[in-house]
């Protein structure tokens, strides 16, 4: 097996023989110009390990073909790390800040009514344990990540990543990967195996990102409402200014819904955060989702 | 004995208001904080027997001087990596063996468990436990 070492992207121009920029990236962008470099940078290092694996397949081969594609894809400036605005308590993320009318507070679910008493009650029987002391064993306290919708209320600092063909969303909170895959047709449901993620699609509507998101696991809820295998999850993410961004959410659900819900969560960078590692390896509230009450393990 | 009167009438103060905390706490990434007496806080001081830096939840093993409502051996729950970086805590500032002070809120069943609202090292820095545990409503110096 040949590999070749690149150790600087001026190594990788040289070895193109050209001292411009990459393709793509153009010296003078001007908004975003700091995180389209960065972009190009993650493509410069994608292509350099592109070269050391072998030849490139040809799908590649063509999206390389074809860089005003890749400038429209990556200028977009959403590249970095966020924060949830407005910051809810200290810790979470960085200092509070004023900015831009903070979103509306999320409406409950419009199930069909069948489904909307029965959540209600468990709504209420939730808080009636809760104020007793007994918060039901949930998802969270088994260590289970938040998944789709969920995932995006960034509890925790999240960061962006656009790289050619691609927008990948990491949170802090339990590590959590979320990969979406421009240009692609979306996935049908009944073809989408059930992930904390669901699969991901996106394109870019001028400066907005509009993703579809289907193949959501059953018990992965969020405020504990539930879906059906048909659940879709669209959402349009956008910058506001250049240090906020919106993710306006659509949920749709033909068997649970009477009509789309939505609601908005809002982000603002927070410039050099580096994200933390998240496992969950010392859960001392391991009860099952579901299964008695989140208890305190104590003695070891 | 830092606060030991307190802590004692603290104790009966979480006794009787079992079932009259009615606010929600704040939901944390992990789990609720229902479980604690949020409202009635104690001092602690005594010696780290143990410290768990880890997620989901960051752990101090305390013997205390004394005895508070019965207990001398505490599991101290913290918040997370994250949220405790954050606030300027650093995952080597405490050992076994190092003598601490901390004000907590008890687990509301009596079990020797408590949630962490500050810490006190023994070289007189102080760090909270982030916002989503919740202030301290006491002094170490009171």
């Amino acid at each position: 097996m040949t590999t070749r070492r690149v150790t600087s992207s001026s190594d990788l121009r040289r070895r193109r023989g050209s001292r411009s920029a990459e393709p793509g990236c153009p010296a003078g962008l001007g908004v975003g110009r700091v995180f389209a470099l960065a972009a190009c940078l993650a493509f410069a290092a994608s292509a350099a390990a592109q070269q050391a694996a072998g030849p490139a397949r040809p799908a590649r081969t063509e999206r390389q073909a074809r860089p005003a594609e890749r400038r429209s894809e990556l200028i977009h400036g959403i590249n970095g790390s966020w924060e949830r605005y407005p910051a809810r308590f200290s810790g979470l993320g960085s200092q509070p800040v004023d900015g831009p009318p903070p979103p509306e507070k999320i409406p409950d679910p419009p199930l069909k009514p069948e489904y909307l008493d029965k959540w209600r009650a468990h709504r209420a029987k939730v808080k009636k344990l809760t104020d007793q002391g007994l918060p039901p064993a949930n998802n969270y306290s088994a260590c289970l990540p938040d998944g789709m919708p969920a995932m995006m209320q960034a509890m925790f600092p999240m960061e962006v990543l656009e790289t050619p063909g691609q927008v990948t969303v990491i949170e802090e909170a339990f590590n959590q990967v979320r990969r979406i895959y421009l240009g692609e047709k979306p996935i049908k449901p009944e073809d989408a195996e059930p992930r904390f993620e669901g699969h991901s699609v996106g394109r870019w509507d001028g400066d907005t990102l509009v993703v579809e998101t289907v193949g959501v696991k059953n018990y992965v809820r969020f405020r504990d409402v539930p879906h059906s295998a048909d659940m879709r999850v669209v959402e349009r993410i956008r910058l506001v200014s250049r240090n906020f961004m919106r993710d306006d959410v659509t949920v749709t659900d033909p068997e649970y819904l009477t009509r789309p819900w939505r609601w908005t969560w809002m982000y603002k960078r927070w410039p050099g955060y580096k994200i933390q590692e998240y496992v969950c390896e010392d859960n001392r509230y391991d009860t099952a989702p579901g299964k008695g009450n989140q208890r305190l393990r104590i003695g070891d | 004995m830092i606060g030991s009167k307190r802590a004692r009438g603290a104790l009966i103060a979480v006794s009787a208001s079992l079932g009259l905390l009615s606010a929600a706490p704040p939901a944390l990434a992990h789990h609720s904080f229902a479980s604690y007496a949020i409202k009635s806080q104690i001092k602690l001081s005594g010696t780290v027997t143990r410290f768990e830096w880890a997620n989901p939840h960051v752990y101090i093993h305390l013997d205390a001087t004394g005895r508070y409502g019965g207990i001398k051996h505490w599991l101290i729950e913290c918040a997370n990596p994250g949220i405790l970086n954050r606030v300027g805590w650093k995952w080597n500032m405490i050992h076994q063996g190092d003598k601490i002070e901390v004000i907590v809120a008890p687990l509301r069943s009596g079990r020797p468990g408590a949630l962490l609202k500050a810490i006190r090292l023994a070289d007189g820095r102080t760090f909270s436990n982030g916002g989503p545990a919740g202030r301290a409503t006491i002094s170490f110096d009171d």
